[in-house]
């Protein structure tokens, strides 16, 4: 099965038949799928800050000059890409019994047990992540790739400079 | 020449020792047993290839054969069934398909005599039989029961053969194979703690008898007995033949190559197909207990249970599972030890990374785990109770697979990421079966639930387990003939799937009458109520799987079935109503979360759901035509389609696709998040005074204490994220 840039635009899309999909599950992973997945990712957004890893079908972490920083393919920017981005986002909290009800039907949490967290983007009003944690539990940061790893080692590319500075700024 | 080390394993003298050289040479060289080149893939890789499908054949075949021998539903049907060949140190060369995790835990069980010498007391020989379903061991429960024969070659033990199947019944206090109702070992039944039960490739005659005097259901274990041996000898007959085609010394070098192969393997598809870094997520588990009846004392409680996963991935493909922040063992049945979570990454592995190339040990070398001691997953008492260690288990590594589902996404290969699954439900039977015979087991329907979400596609609907990925439910007729029940239904349950751009598969609902019989005990394991155990991903919701179940005792069915009066076939019906409430009356049950030990009778009839899991991506922008179709089938109500996607029908027969009203319905939906949101950091500054208060319920207050008490990496990000003082800690 070869990874053309048509076959894995129509991947991204969910536009892909089972029989090209199952053999691209089968088949051996091509080595430049992730530069195709960035280029794709790169034409699909309005705004030109390179993006240097795509963390969701939302968030990218991007080069922002002199700083990585989260940016929605909207354009909201979430701040460092060290930080736990939820923590820049807007939050709607699910832990009514109605309110869990009304999501969840008759089998729903209870709110005193677990809550629903909605991470939310200001800018456009995608939900982002969904938590389903306990009260009191803290914000699950989900991914903090080592990009500088990443990139020299794996990719055999130069990062970003800023994405050396390995410890989180908050 | 540490290349040929592979053949001379064997010549430095006892296997303990050769399985301590094995270690240190994979920790000072890096390579399985030293292998720095393949030799003999590189010297002839046709020879190479042919010899690893011979043998790879051989596990298969006898599987297929092992099954056909037993006489457990649970085996014959739903393959709950694995044969395994290793090296002499216990490392698996190849494996069957079936239940993958017990490829480690036999692995485990296998060093375990090495290390405890064996050799010496009781002795290893020829023809011998040893078994193990002791998880400190080597296992996650005592109901998944290993045996392994010794491999010799001219005298010299060159490998060992597994078996492994889930028996029915393990002769607990609780009928079935898994008790929940005890708060330690001793309730759990029958253990065969690495005991030598035959010689001569039989079983010893004081097994046979043990289990007959022990088991609720000896017939069904001794069948599952003779199963695993056949197939162990069946390997080794076979595998002899391939030994006398290829050479010893050939076999014994190559089949170590398989390994080293395998590990370089899983760490290139890691460095192909992941990014490095870190990655976290969380799942849950609710043990309700609590004012539950004939559940011992300490185990009558309800416990919360957040079970934090950590997945790092190194600079050289290395993954590490670092488990810190699990709350402490407890005094119940759901306590998982090291070498069921070691077993638990392994079968991970086999569906996330390991799938392709020769599925091997190789693996898991290329791994490291980390588990806190004292914490449930590494439990420094190994007397807790473990016969639902699975209860823990698989929403753990429900989490490990949103873990893995990010790296795969960055990275760009959207077609690998798969939620997998985590808990569903367990039923178990026991007592007096419709012939009068006394009995126990599992109604293993449980094995083809509904999995989560694919970064591509929906999820599996009804067809899917993580334990075993075969994914097979099981024929309505034979748990009929199997169990005193009798199905009046058993359907997908609507809106099961976690909600997202492509959702979770939908899960089902059996509705049973209990038939032919007054002494009956049924229990629902490894089930949370009032938590999800999993989650989504970006943007995708849990599936709402919070586990409820409904009794009816003493009903009017045969009066209603007389009269021909509607029967409860589902357990919602139509206006949401549950069916077996609506249709029928007698004393009433409604429960959460788990049922354990109760009595049912004839006429008695239960309903309850199965769980599926997450979603992937923003439910808005689900294809609207992909939420009609669901509608269509009944996977998703007309009212979630409105609630959850924003989809408004034209028409409900057959229902079809408003667009107008759906974009603007849609539009709606996105602006109320805005206006029901707030900033986040507002939010946590407010939310802070309500952890300093601790005004939670007592259930999550103990959650924290117990987390502290073997965590202290988690309770300095739990008082850094609160900002609380380095002293603080929650009031009980």
């Amino acid at each position: 099965m070869s990874e053309d840039r048509d076959t894995v635009e129509r991947l991204l899309e969910g536009r892909l038949p089972w029989p090209q999909l199952h053999a691209l599950i089968s088949g051996y992973k091509g080595r430049d799928r992730f530069a195709m997945f960035r280029r794709f990712q790169q034409e699909r957004v309005s705004w030109s800050d390179p993006i240097i890893l795509p963390l969701t079908p939302k968030l990218f972490i991007v080069d922002a000059g002199n700083r990585g920083v989260v940016k929605c393919e909207c354009g909201h920017v979430f701040g460092d890409w060290r930080g736990n981005w939820k923590e820049d986002a807007r939050i709607r909290i699910r832990r009514t019994a109605e309110e869990l009800e009304d999501l969840f039907g008759p089998l729903a949490c209870d709110p005193d047990w677990m809550e629903i967290r909605e991470f939310i983007c200001p800018g456009c009003a995608s939900l982002l992540e969904v938590e389903a944690a306990v009260p009191g539990y803290p914000f699950t940061h989900d991914f903090l790739p080592d990009l500088a790893t990443f990139y020299r080692e794996w990719l055999e590319e130069e990062p970003p400079e800023w994405a050396s500075e390995a410890e989180a700024t908050r | 020449m540490s290349t040929t080390l592979g053949s001379r394993l064997h010549e430095i003298g006892s296997v303990r020792e050769q399985l301590l050289r094995s270690e240190t040479l994979l920790r000072e060289t890096g390579h399985y047993c030293g292998i720095e080149e393949l030799r003999l893939k590189a010297a002839d890789p046709l020879r190479y290839e042919r010899l690893h499908r011979n043998i790879l054949s051989a596990v298969i075949e006898a599987r297929e054969t092992g099954r056909r021998i037993s006489g457990s539903p649970a085996v014959r049907e739903m393959g709950e069934f694995l044969v395994t060949l290793f090296t002499a140190e216990g490392d698996a060369i190849a494996l069957s398909t079936g239940i993958m995790l017990h490829v480690h835990t036999t692995s485990q069980f296998i060093k375990w005599m090495l290390r405890n010498d064996y050799e010496t007391d009781p002795g290893i020989a020829s023809g011998d039989v040893f078994a193990n379903n002791d998880p400190f061991i080597g296992d996650v429960q005592n109901a998944d029961v290993l045996d392994v024969i010794p491999f010799f070659h001219d005298g010299t033990l060159i490998g060992w053969i597994g078996a492994v199947s889930h028996v029915p019944d393990v002769g607990g206090v609780e009928p079935g194979g898994e008790p929940s109702v005890s708060s330690d070992r001793f309730g759990e039944g029958l253990f065969l703690c690495a005991e030598k039960v035959g010689h001569d490739d039989r079983f010893a005659k004081t097994h046979i008898i043990r289990c007959e005097r022990n088991l609720r259901d000896p017939a069904l274990w001794i069948l599952d007995e003779k199963a695993k041996l056949s197939a162990c000898l069946e390997v080794r007959e076979k595998v002899g033949e391939i030994i006398e085609r290829y050479g010893v010394d050939y076999y014994l070098e190559a089949t170590r190559e398989f390994i080293e192969e395998q590990r370089r393997g899983q760490l290139a598809k890691v460095r192909t197909a992941l990014v490095p870094g870190r990655y976290r997520a969380t799942g849950h588990y609710a043990h309700l207990m609590a004012g539950q009846r004939h559940v011992m004392p300490q185990a009558a409680v309800d416990l919360l249970y957040a079970l934090p996963v950590e997945v790092r991935v190194e600079a050289d493909g290395k993954l590490v599972l670092d488990l810190e922040g699990m709350p402490e063992a407890g005094p119940h049945s759901s306590n998982c030890t090291p070498t069921g979570i070691g077993g638990g990454l392994f079968l991970a592995l086999m569906q996330l990374t390991a799938h392709d190339g020769k599925v091997n040990h190789g693996a898991w070398a290329a791994t490291d785990l980390e588990l806190p001691r004292g914490s449930l997953v590494n439990p420094d008492d190994e007397k807790v109770g473990t016969a639902t260690g699975w209860a823990v288990l698989l929403p753990t590594f429900g989490a490990v697979a949103r873990c893995f589902a990010r790296g795969f996404y960055a990275r760009g290969f959207v077609e690998e990421v798969f939620l997998l699954a985590a808990n569903a439900g367990f039923q178990e039977w026991g007592g007096r079966d419709q012939h009068g015979r006394r009995f126990g087991g599992p109604n293993f329907e449980t094995g083809a639930v509904g999995s989560g979400a694919r970064g591509f596609m929906d999820g599996i609907d009804t067809g899917y387990a993580l334990f075993n990925p075969e994914g097979d439910m099981g024929s309505v007729e034979t748990w009929e003939q199997q169990f005193p029940i009798l199905y009046l239904g058993r359907r997908n349950l609507t809106d099961s799937g976690g909600a997202g751009t492509y959702r979770g598969g939908v899960a089902f609902a059996p509705v049973i009458k209990v038939h032919g019989s007054a002494e009956v005990v049924l229990g629902i394991k490894e089930t949370s109520g009032r938590v999800f155990d999993q989650t989504g991903v970006f943007g995708g919701y849990p599936s709402p799987d919070a586990h409820r179940y409904v009794i009816v005792r003493g009903s009017n069915f045969a009066e209603r079935a007389g009269s021909h009066a509607p029967l409860p076939h589902q357990l919602f019906g139509e206006d949401g109503t549950v069916e077996v409430l609506t249709r029928l009356d007698g004393d009433a049950e409604v429960g959460h979360g788990q049922l354990a030990n109760a009595l049912v009778a004839h006429d008695d009839v239960v309903a309850h759901s199965y769980g599926s899991s997450g979603g992937f991506g923003d439910p808005l922008d689900r294809d609207p035509e992909a939420v009609v179709r669901d509608v269509r089938d009944g996977a998703v109500s007309a009212a979630r389609a409105y609630s959850m996607y924003g989809v408004v029908l034209a028409g409900r027969q057959p229902a079809a696709l408003d667009a107008d009203a759906t974009a603007r319905r849609r539009s709606e939906l996105r602006a109320r998040r805005l206006t029901e949101s707030r900033p986040a950091r507002e939010w946590v500054a407010e939310e802070r005074e309500r952890v300093v208060a601790g005004d939670f319920i007592p259930a999550v207050r103990e959650l924290y204490r117990s987390v502290a008490r073997v965590s202290e990496r988690f309770s300095a990000e739990f008082r850094r994220f609160w900002s609380l003082p380095a002293d603080w800690e929650m009031d009980g």
